[in-house]
């Protein structure tokens, strides 16, 4: 429990210095938000009573400390360019980036996991070549490129999704899911070669550990202590690199959702920056950040469930 | 065993090489001013006059593919120098005292490693303004810093009470002797690797910010620019985006080689 | 180890299936929308007969400031809306003005009295009939008469507004020519207050939704005064990568797409008609001439000698687009001087002449700064750039944001040339003209001449459409004589048509009109 707690603790400290850091970064730069707000329309007057409406003349920590409150209400202040709560703006954008970053992250397990096995089975020298080898390669390739590819191949030639169109997600459920699909194909090619590698060393690693030899030698099936000991010991960093991999599909979906016009965060994100819409910048940016935190502290306590040993350390 | 590893250095310095070696030349020599424009030129497939065809300005793209190599060198090199020297300067020291300015110091690490890093580039070029090569290097460079720090700071604690530091310490050697002459030479084993990771990620990174319209812009010209450029002509010029694609490609993936292969020397030696 | 992976695989899907389920419990969407239509596409090229009574139009930037015409300075926005609101009057095709919200009008003799007539029964989009009290709030609103700063300045020599029943009587202190050009603005129910986000207007659309950086849909208003439009629903998508938009053009997904480069276009294979029009545009090469070298008058004449605009529009253009010689467009015939745009031939020699006897014998090195997101401009940018090394100028470019360009060259004239496109969006010369007198506060290129300022005063005042036209064809001389910028060209404005569809009227205006699109039977 412990253990538990302290992550936890670990994670709010981390979340409050990163919404820290993000508002003062933006109260730096961003100026006036009245100003910005009225443009050239702004009259002393209006300036002063729109501080006023918006609650600028206060202290700064409480200024942040009323952010960062409505960042749980839900009250993330006025956009300036839609002139629309910034909750109300973003709020359909996280469900589609979710499920893009979702099915990316099934993509990953369910492809990398067994192939991480199977390419450990494969272990000559000429195997292991062509594993780096093919491996380097799905990471060298922009994920842009292949965003093209895919959708010129699968939009254009075969039609079997129709691209710059995201169905509904309400009304057309598994039309938007399967659009999604090849999104998410895109961002899972490099992080599933990262993955099979990972897996495969870490199999690897463990394979020469003493007990293995042990139980080997003992007369143990080399598959059995394959399934039974040294999957689950393998598990711990399989597990953190899932975690982080969350991370990565969150910041790959910046430059896939461009690709396949995709109306998401990472894509209302770039546009904001370029309007200057601050509110919106950091409401996106510390969501964003959030998740980041959130699914690490995960693998963390999910490591802690398959290895007790994690709590000891804890205590260190 | 020493073959075994071999291979993958040799191969990823063959593809990496002739790649770098083509720049450098490319840096004093193109066989076309890659700037000239030609209307009688436009759009021309691969041939022996254009060995990589030309863009919609009748431009050579093989001599600007050449100097725009030299852009992304220019700007994966200097990025991963930044990240490398900074993230060793905090993470040794870090490492190394430890303490409360260690804590602090990496809960800060946490906190800036928590911003996916081309959302932080995306961020920090939001604030310097776009088009610029030094921009994008200034912002790059700043995103590697957490990881080396990282890497830096666990390679410096493990050292920290080695046997010979120790003696070291106790026949008076100074703090900083101790750090630059006794441990950083054995830190290169997981540096040289995450270099070449690093190099790979800038000129990914860069490639996808050009793509977003906040890498470099003309009249630099990246590879990762030009490939973005080219995909906007795909159907009337698929050479265009193939060859500038092939080359970053390959660039990248001679250098992965290289890393994996000082990888496998590393764990070898152990 | 199997069975493991089969329980994940399941726990998977069964979380899939809860996020779905939560899903739907938020308001779904009508049906019948065009993702229905395509979204079931076989092999078959996406049919046309699906969207029969809808269509989707790509636009490459987000309608993402206020939706308030009023308030509204995006050119983008601006472009969509217009089928939304209409004025007292509205342009036409032709660059004419015909009666909207007014039915009819007349103007005295002596320009100070204009008398308009409500239309009958004329309709806002909810339901409320138009009255005279809605027109008075619009017009005042922008005039200022609330005590700010007035959003259209030119509506401040209105002295007087009676209205009479149905009739309109404005009275002015002065005359002011382009009145009714102003009198175009929106007008505006009187007791509405979301107009920036929900806006209602009297146009042949009304606005239904708009989801940010995705989409903008209008459906046909039923209760329109005039000619119905024929495509029940439009759909505006945001593409902002072009790479997309013509994935999506060719996917079916969107049947309309304004703005395209003749690179662009040569992509879209068949399925596709490819409608050119002009941007209505000055694309020039803005000098600041208030800096060295560029307060020389020969220096600014060299560079118009050694600049090739026919170069620049094959180069980068692939021949599309019309060479301008000075500030004004085709579009607006009546001013148009044809006999300018060759005023400077392309003469490399020429020009280095020019450039000796101002003092430069080898040349000198100057800055184009560019707005970097604007394609066009960085392109006729990278063709000067090779140009001018020809006459010993070595240019740089110096590439940078949007906004820092609205705020360092436009707001605060600090550059040394830059390239741009300026336009007139109320179909006035005066718009395009006059912002070049030395004590304009928008004449961001310094331009200071004493003739000009003094022909730019006569013109505004003047009642007699023959005598101001005269004088704005003598501005635009002026301008040209004294090589006040390297003018290039108006830009083409391609247009990617679904084949099938029909009905695509060009303005001399940046506007897109839908209502007179229609799908072929």
């Amino acid at each position: 429990m412990k253990y538990t707690a302290k992550k936890i603790v670990l994670m709010l400290v981390t979340m409050i210095l990163v919404s820290f850091l993000t508002y003062t970064a933006f109260e730096l730069v961003s100026g006036d938000p009245a100003q910005a707000m009225l443009g050239t329309e702004a009259t002393p007057a209006r300036l002063a009573a729109l501080r006023e409406e918006l609650g600028l003349n206060r202290p700064f920590l409480i200024r942040y400390f009323s952010w960062l409150g409505g960042l749980f209400t839900g009250n993330l202040g006025v956009s300036f360019s839609y002139k629309l709560p910034v909750w109300q703006l973003i709020a359909p954008k996280i469900e589609v980036t979710l499920w893009l970053c979702l099915i990316s992250f099934i993509l990953i397990t369910v492809i990398s996991l067994p192939l991480g096995i199977w390419s450990y089975r494969r272990s000559g020298k000429i195997w292991d070549f062509m594993h780096t080898a093919f491996n380097q390669l799905c990471m060298a390739i922009p994920p842009f490129f292949i965003g093209i590819l895919l959708s010129w191949g699968f939009g254009i030639v075969l039609r079997v999704f129709t691209p710059g169109n995201l169905p509904d997600l309400h009304a057309h459920f598994f039309d938007a899911i399967r659009y999604l699909f090849f999104a998410a194909v895109c961002l899972a090619i490099p992080r599933s070669a990262m993955t099979v590698r990972m897996m495969r060393s870490t199999v690897i690693g463990e394979m020469e550990q003493a007990y293995v030899r042990t139980a080997i030698s003992r007369g143990n099936d080399r598959r059995a202590v394959l399934t039974r000991h040294v999957l689950k010991n393998s598990l711990v960093p399989v597990v953190t690199f899932l975690g982080q991999t969350m991370a990565e599909l969150i910041g790959g979906s910046i430059v896939v959702e461009q690709v396949f016009g995709i109306p998401g965060l990472g894509r209302f994100l770039v546009a904001s920056i370029s309007n200057r819409d601050y509110p919106v910048v950091q409401a996106i940016v510390v969501i964003l950040a959030f998740w980041v935190v959130l699914t690490g502290t995960a693998a963390d306590l999910v490591n802690q469930r398959i290895d007790p040993r994690l709590r000891l350390e804890g205590k260190r | 065993m020493k073959k075994h590893y071999n291979g993958y250095l040799i191969a990823g310095l063959i593809i990496s090489g002739i790649i770098i070696i083509m720049t450098i030349i490319g840096m004093f020599w193109t066989p076309y001013s890659p700037t000239a424009m030609s209307g009688a030129a436009k759009l021309q497939a691969p041939s022996l006059a254009h060995l990589f065809g030309t863009d919609n300005f009748g431009r050579d793209i093989f001599s600007r593919v050449l100097k725009g190599a030299g852009t992304t060198l220019t700007i994966a090199v200097a990025t991963v120098a930044i990240g490398a020297f900074f993230g060793t300067l905090i993470g040794a020291n870090t490492g190394y005292f430890g303490g409360i300015v260690d804590d602090i110091l990496m809960r800060l690490n946490d906190a800036v490693t928590a911003f996916p890093s081309i959302l932080l580039a995306l961020l920090i070029i939001s604030l310097t303004g776009t088009g610029k090569k030094y921009n994008v290097i200034l912002a790059l460079g700043i995103v590697f810093i957490p990881s080396f720090a990282r890497l830096m700071r666990t390679t410096y604690a493990s050292y920290r009470n080695a046997n010979y530091i120790i003696s070291a310490r106790l026949m008076g050697a100074g703090s900083g002797r101790i750090m630059m002459i006794h441990i950083l030479p054995n830190t290169v084993r997981v540096l040289l690797p995450a270099l070449t990771i690093g190099f790979n990620n800038a000129v990914l990174a860069e490639a996808s910010m050009s793509f977003l319209g906040i890498g470099v812009a003309p009249p630099d010209a990246s590879l990762g620019y030009m490939l973005s450029d080219a995909q906007g002509m795909f159907s009337v010029a698929p050479w265009y985006a193939v060859c500038t694609g092939l080359v970053i490609i390959l660039l990248v993936f001679g250098v992965g080689l290289i890393g994996a292969g000082m990888q496998k020397q590393g764990s070898g030696v152990n | 180890m199997k069975k493991k992976f089969l329980a994940t695989a399941l726990v998977l899907a069964m979380a899939l299936t809860l996020f779905a389920g939560c899903g739907k419990s938020a308001p779904a969407e009508p049906a019948g929308t065009s993702s229905a239509g395509t979204s079931s596409a076989g092999n078959e090229p996406a049919p046309a007969a699906a969207h029969a009574d809808e269509i989707n139009i790509g636009i490459a930037q987000d309608l993402d400031d206020s939706l308030d015409p009023h308030y509204a300075v995006a050119a983008g926005t601006k472009e969509i809306m217009f089928n939304v609101f209409e004025g007292l009057v509205k342009p036409t095709p032709e660059g004419n003005l015909m009666p909207a919200v007014a039915s009819d009008y007349t103007v005295s003799e002596d320009g100070l009295t204009y008398d308009f007539i409500l239309r009958d029964g004329i309709k806002f989009h909810n339901g409320d009939e138009v009255e005279m009290e809605d027109v008075l709030y619009s017009i005042e609103r922008n005039m200022g008469s609330d005590g700010n700063e007035a959003l259209i300045p030119a509506l401040e020599a209105i002295k007087d507004m009676k209205a009479d029943g149905s009739k309109l009587t404005i009275t002015l202190d002065e005359p002011v020519p382009e009145l009714l050009n102003y009198l175009t603005l929106a007008i505006l129910p009187a007791d509405y207050d979301k107009q920036d986000t929900a806006p209602v207007g009297t146009g042949p659309y009304k606005f239904v939704s708009r989801v940010a950086q995705d989409n903008i849909v209008m459906e046909r208003f039923d209760d329109y005064w005039g000619e119905p439009a024929k495509i029940g629903k439009v759909t505006f998508h945001v593409v902002e990568k072009i790479e997309s938009m013509l994935l999506g053009l060719q996917g079916g997904s969107i049947d309309l797409c304004m703005h395209l480069t003749s690179t662009q276009t040569a992509q879209l294979s068949d399925g596709f008609n490819i409608e050119e029009g002009s941007m209505n545009l000055v694309q020039a090469l803005y000098l600041n001439n208030a800096v060295a070298p560029f307060d020389n008058v020969l220096v600014r004449q060299a560079l118009s000698y050694g600049i090739d605009k026919q170069g620049i529009i094959d180069l980068a253009f692939d021949g599309f687009g019309i060479p301008l010689g000075t500030s004004m467009f085709p579009s607006f015939a009546k001013y148009y001087d044809d006999s300018l745009t060759d005023y400077y031939p392309y003469d490399p020699a020429k020009a280095k002449e020019l450039l000796k006897e101002a003092g430069f014998p080898d040349g000198f090195s100057m800055e184009i700064t560019v707005p970097s997101n604007y394609q066009p401009h960085v392109d006729a940018a990278q063709v000067i750039v090779e140009q001018l090394k020809e006459i010993g100028v070595t240019a740089k470019i110096n590439p940078i944001e949007w906004e820092s360009w609205l705020n360092d060259v436009y707001g605060n004239r600090q550059f040394q040339s830059t390239i741009t496109g300026l336009t007139s969006d109320n179909m006035t010369a005066r718009k395009l003209l006059e912002r070049f007198r030395s004590d304009m506060p928008n004449n961001f290129t310094n331009y200071n001449n004493a003739d000009y300022d003094e022909l730019a005063k006569a013109a505004i005042v003047s009642t007699n459409d023959e005598e101001q036209t005269a004088l704005y064809r003598q501005m635009e001389k002026n301008l040209t004589e004294n090589a006040a910028n390297v003018y290039i060209q108006d830009m083409a404005d391609l247009v990617a048509v679904r084949k099938g569809l029909s009905g695509l009227t060009f303005y001399p205006l940046y506007v897109l009109d839908v209502s007179t699109l229609y799908w072929a039977e």
